[in-house]
């Protein structure tokens, strides 16, 4: 799984519109890489989510391009796509009633033959997806039984058992304690360092993913307000120009960067 | 990596698959030959043949409408869905009384007519339940099964309005079929029992290839199309063929109720929610459902000493307290 060095995912002035002439995304830049934790933050309606969905290949931009690996992301079939880049959605549901174990492989689709027969090797990715995220305890229980916290490592096991180079999150923690929040992240920040992946992911915890990642992306109304590094985004003023609120940035002992607060 | 996969119970094999296709195979050879042989009169050759003959078309039906009834809970992660609530059972009905009217007309075999003019009323009404309840790349489950509703009550209306310019020696025949009834004269149209035959079992086939993709569709549309579903060309594929299976079903049988929602339910209370496994076991599950209904029928009608009973009674009857059972207990009927 750690061989895939090298993965990049772009946007480049991507425009998109659910009705003609009203544009939700309005020429969005974004980058990821390999290795590298990316948090698209902003407030609600400024096209997080549609954005998302572009880069998953779901929503066709009206304009713009989204590539991966230098290959237009439409260019790929789903199967191709699904063993490349990996989804974890909100808030984890399932309509049967699939176990822990069940769901996480049937992140192997991509992998398996025509009938979806998973393989030895299948269950051991599985099964090492499951580890990696610490659902194995729970792997025979439904998805209804577990914690909110529980669920959503169930998912991003899922995801993992894709072996994506990318991975896509959209907001995995809103319905998260704390100490689920920051394991969460801790997770995102292990599969970027030790197993090189690309991670995107939509959040409104701005505290989190300024301790947790590398760049930024603030977004306001279908734009981007500014993007790059932790540092040079965590600034009063850009804040401000994103939430459209007053900020107070509090310096606390121990922690690297400020804490962002709303005034 | 040398670790254990996690847990092999998790694992439908193909091996495993193998094993349940054997033995339903064999259970269900077993049923018709049972079904076929009870009943008071002195059994002949002939009988047999005629008998064993019903029960084949009795296994076809009951196997399409379950796979079909299994494949639509998992395309729309509904588990209420059903060809018969769906309003694609009636479509199809409307198709069949416009072939037998044409076919008396134009003086063209039953078997040409009916099966192809069913599968074009199944498949419309598809079409239409399906636009009425789709906005913007989803389905809405909700609008589905009112769409449904509706359809059902606009495609009944048809149904009386086709009645009422029949031969009245004519009607009563129709009235028969339009309860389900399992087909006793098939024996003499064997070309009809093997084209339907042969497109349930193709259409069967397709399904059995979609298992795994269903149970990612269980995860929702954003994630199963992240784990390489094509989700719309799937919903397409699916809805031509459960109208394939459907219409089969009903030019042969009518519309016969409930059973699409019955016995997938049953056997996912059993063995769980795995697709790639239930599809091969709702089929022969409904097969031998639907053996076992109309033999009973025919049993009942023998003793009574009446007409006898259409099978799409005793569906109707066990499946309508059923479907309330599932609507009461299953928090919004499993509908998300």
């Amino acid at each position: 799984m750690s061989e895939s060095s090298g993965h990049v995912l772009t946007a480049s002035g991507v425009k998109f519109a659910y009705r003609p002439g009203h544009n939700v995304l309005d020429g969005v830049d974004l980058a990821a890489a390999a290795g590298r934790v990316v948090c698209v933050l902003g407030a609600n309606g400024s096209g997080k989510t549609t954005l998302l969905g572009c880069l998953l290949g779901q929503f066709r931009p009206n304009s713009g391009r989204i590539e991966l690996d230098g290959r237009a992301i439409g260019s790929y079939s789903p199967r191709e796509r699904a063993r490349l880049m990996a989804y974890v959605p909100q808030q984890p549901a399932v309509a049967f009633a699939f176990t822990a174990a069940e769901i996480v492989l049937t992140g192997r689709l991509s992998h398996t033959g025509i009938l979806g027969l998973t393989s030895r090797q299948d269950r051991q990715i599985g099964r090492a997806a499951m580890e990696m995220t610490g659902t194995l305890d729970f792997a025979d229980r439904m998805l209804d039984e577990l914690s909110g916290g529980e669920a959503q490592c169930v998912m991003i096991a899922r995801a993992l058992a894709q072996q994506p180079s990318v991975l896509l999150l959209d907001e995995p923690t809103s319905h998260l304690d704390i100490a689920n929040q920051l394991k969460i992240y801790r997770m995102m920040r292990r599969l970027a360092d030790d197993w090189e992946m690309a991670v995107v992911c939509v959040s409104h915890d701005i505290n989190l993913a300024s301790r947790f990642a590398d760049e930024l992306v603030l977004m306001r109304r279908g734009r981007v307000v500014a993007s790059g590094a932790v540092e040079q985004i965590i600034d009063r003023e850009i804040l401000a120009e994103t939430y459209g609120v007053q900020i107070d940035l509090i310096e606390s002992p121990g922690r690297d960067g400020p804490i962002v607060q709303a005034r | 990596m040398t670790q254990v996969p996690v847990t092999s119970s998790h694992a439908v094999t193909g091996r495993k698959l193998l094993l349940w296709l054997a033995w339903l195979s064999l259970a269900t050879a077993v049923t018709a030959v049972l079904c076929s042989l009870v009943g008071q009169y002195h059994l002949t050759w002939k009988t047999w043949y005629f008998r064993l003959c019903r029960a084949a078309v009795a296994a076809e039906v009951g196997m399409a409408l379950a796979v079909a009834g299994l494949a639509l809970q998992a395309l729309l992660r509904n588990p209420l869905a059903e060809p018969y609530i769906l309003g694609i059972s009636s479509g199809a009905g409307v198709g069949v009384l416009c072939g037998l009217a044409l076919a008396a007309h134009l003086a063209l075999p039953r078997w040409a007519t009916t099966p192809a003019l069913a599968m074009v009323g199944g498949l419309a009404t598809a079409v239409v339940v399906y636009a009425i309840a789709h906005r913007r790349g989803r389905l809405d489950p909700y609008v589905l099964l009112l769409a449904g509703v509706m359809i059902n009550v606009f495609n009944g209306a048809l149904i009386l309005v086709i009645l009422q310019f029949t031969q009245p020696t004519e009607t009563i025949h129709f009235i028969g079929w339009g309860m389900g009834k399992v087909p006793e004269w098939i024996w003499s149209e064997p070309i009809l029992l093997i084209v339907s035959a042969a497109a349930v079992l193709g259409a069967w086939g397709i399904l059995f290839t979609k298992g795994a993709v269903f149970n990612a569709l269980g995860l929702g549309d954003e994630v199963a199309s992240s784990t390489g579903v094509s989700v719309q060309s799937l919903r397409i594929q699916t809805f031509v063929v459960v109208s394939l299976m459907t219409a089969m079903a009903v030019a042969l049988a009518g519309p016969i109720g409930f059973l699409g929602l019955i016995v997938p339910h049953v056997c996912r209370m059993l063995l769980g929610p795995d697709h790639r496994l239930l599809v091969i076991v709702s089929g022969f599950g409904g097969a031998m459902f639907l053996m076992a209904a109309d033999t009973l029928c025919r049993l009942i009608g023998m003793w009574a000493n009446t007409a006898e009973l259409p099978v799409g009674v005793i569906t109707a009857l066990a499946g309508g307290p059923f479907f309330i059972y599932l609507l009461r207990t299953r928090r919004g009927g499993g509908i998300q």
